[in-house]
């Protein structure tokens, strides 16, 4: 069926219908809807095409909708973000050698280099060469343990924490005392984690505070926090995943902070921004 | 739902949302697949910009209005694949647009009418949603009125 457009009438009503016209020209509508017949018409139809309209999209709605979409859409990864976390106490002298100190430098790693070899030709009887050649990826390194200690704990729903959530006074000062890192205890409830106690273990033989915090919304996740007071393998910031466990650190001059938690947790960095201005 | 905190889960107001997007993506596309299809890739979309959305005015208002450039570039990208179009396919759409009055309605006209009459938004917000000036989306919606009307009497007619 063609279209006409609108009459100027018919436009005028429309806008009058909506609210959209000046008062001088509501009035002048409302004058000629008593006056005119003609007006009144147009207004009946237009208000039979809005009842007929509205009927008809409101039964759209009662179409349910395919639960495939829902799903889809409830399953969607959250976009990871950006997160600006504390960086590590950096050197205010920047290295920047000239031309003639660099050839300096090479001149004397060149003399130590010839000499150490010397050495080692002159007594065959030193140190094992393949010893001091052995992979260092043989040592677990710290965040390994951060990980294996995670792993652990959160499938123990009823020994997740040495002290719980109610020792806070005595989580404080014992993580404190054995950690040498004064802290305090995040309240992370606006990203849904409630404190759920704390243990201390350690990790490649640091001392190794750990906060844990459960899901509130039924899911039940376990997110830890931990910190430790030297930071034996990390010198920046490193998010990860290890062993279907995700984790982001951050270090500051006086410890280093490692969030760990599933690796399905897409707001892992977002809970380790807050925690690191809380902590 | 229209005024989200920024920790909100975008996730979960595009689910309850859902009804409406898929009756908003109707008025737009061609069929009613086309309509689910384009629905999901908003969805899709919405969740990877969801950082772009600060929780001001209604977030419908910025899904309907990602919604209908996202139609607009899905159309013209098919305008250009036109030449593999099947007769078969362009059939099935036409029975599908017979059966329902939206679909039949000429194009914008649907769309004009749902936001301004039934979303309740009013002729600067829509028109900006839709990408149109004010005055023609003044037009579209009075247009509608009055081809709603007759597809009444028609409907009317054909029962009588």
């Amino acid at each position: 069926m063609p279209v006409s457009p609108p009459s100027f009438l018919q436009l005028r009503l429309s806008a009058h219908n909506d609210g959209e016209t000046g008062e001088q020209e509501r009035h002048d509508i409302d004058a000629l809807l008593v006056n005119d017949p003609q007006a009144r018409a147009q207004q009946d139809s237009l208000k039979r095409g809005t009842e007929a309209g509205r009927r008809f999209f409101e039964d759209l709605l009662k179409e349910p909708v395919p639960l495939e979409m829902v799903r889809t859409i409830k399953n969607a990864p959250l976009p990871r973000r950006a997160v600006r976390l504390p960086n590590g106490p950096r050197s205010p002298v920047a290295f920047r050698p000239s031309g003639p100190q660099a050839l300096a430098g090479c001149l004397l790693f060149l003399a130590l280099g010839g000499g150490i070899g010397y050495m080692f030709g002159a007594n065959p009887a030193g140190p094992d060469i393949s010893a001091l050649a052995a992979p260092a990826s043989d040592e677990r390194d710290w965040l390994d343990d951060v990980v294996a200690t995670y792993r652990l704990y959160e499938r123990q729903p009823k020994h997740l924490a040495e002290i719980g959530p109610d020792g806070k006074a005595d989580i404080l000062e014992w993580l404190t005392t054995n950690t040498g890192v004064g802290f305090r205890i995040p309240d992370l409830s606006e990203s849904g984690l409630t404190f759920a106690g704390a243990r201390l273990v350690a990790a490649k033989g640091h001392p190794l505070g750990v906060l844990f915090y459960k899901r509130s919304d039924g899911d039940g996740d376990v997110v830890a926090i931990t910190f430790a007071k030297s930071s034996p393998d990390l010198g920046k910031s490193i998010e990860d995943i290890r062993s279907d466990t995700a984790l982001v650190s951050w270090n500051t001059a006086l410890a280093t902070y490692v969030v760990v938690g599933p690796s399905s947790a897409a707001d892992l960095d977002d809970i380790a921004a807050k925690a690191a201005g809380l902590i | 739902m229209s005024q989200p905190t920024a920790i909100s889960d975008i996730r979960r107001d595009l689910v309850a949302l859902l009804p409406r997007l898929r009756r908003f993506a109707l008025t737009l596309a061609a069929s009613a697949p086309e309509a689910d299809d384009l629905v999901r890739e908003v969805c899709n979309r919405a969740i990877q910009k969801s950082h772009h959305w600060k929780g001001e005015g209604r977030i419908e208002s910025w899904l309907f209005s990602m919604m209908r450039s996202t139609c607009a570039d899905a159309r013209k990208k098919r305008k250009s694949e036109a030449a593999i179009d099947t007769a078969r396919g362009t059939a099935s759409i036409e029975a599908e647009k017979q059966s329902n009055p939206i679909l039949s309605m000429p194009e914008g006209l649907a769309s004009a009418f749902l936001l301004g009459e039934v979303e309740g938004f009013n002729y600067k917000e829509a028109s900006a949603i839709l990408g149109i000036p004010r005055d023609l989306f003044a037009s579209r919606l009075c247009a509608a009125r009055l081809r709603l009307a007759a597809l009444g009497v028609e409907t009317a007619e054909r029962r009588a």
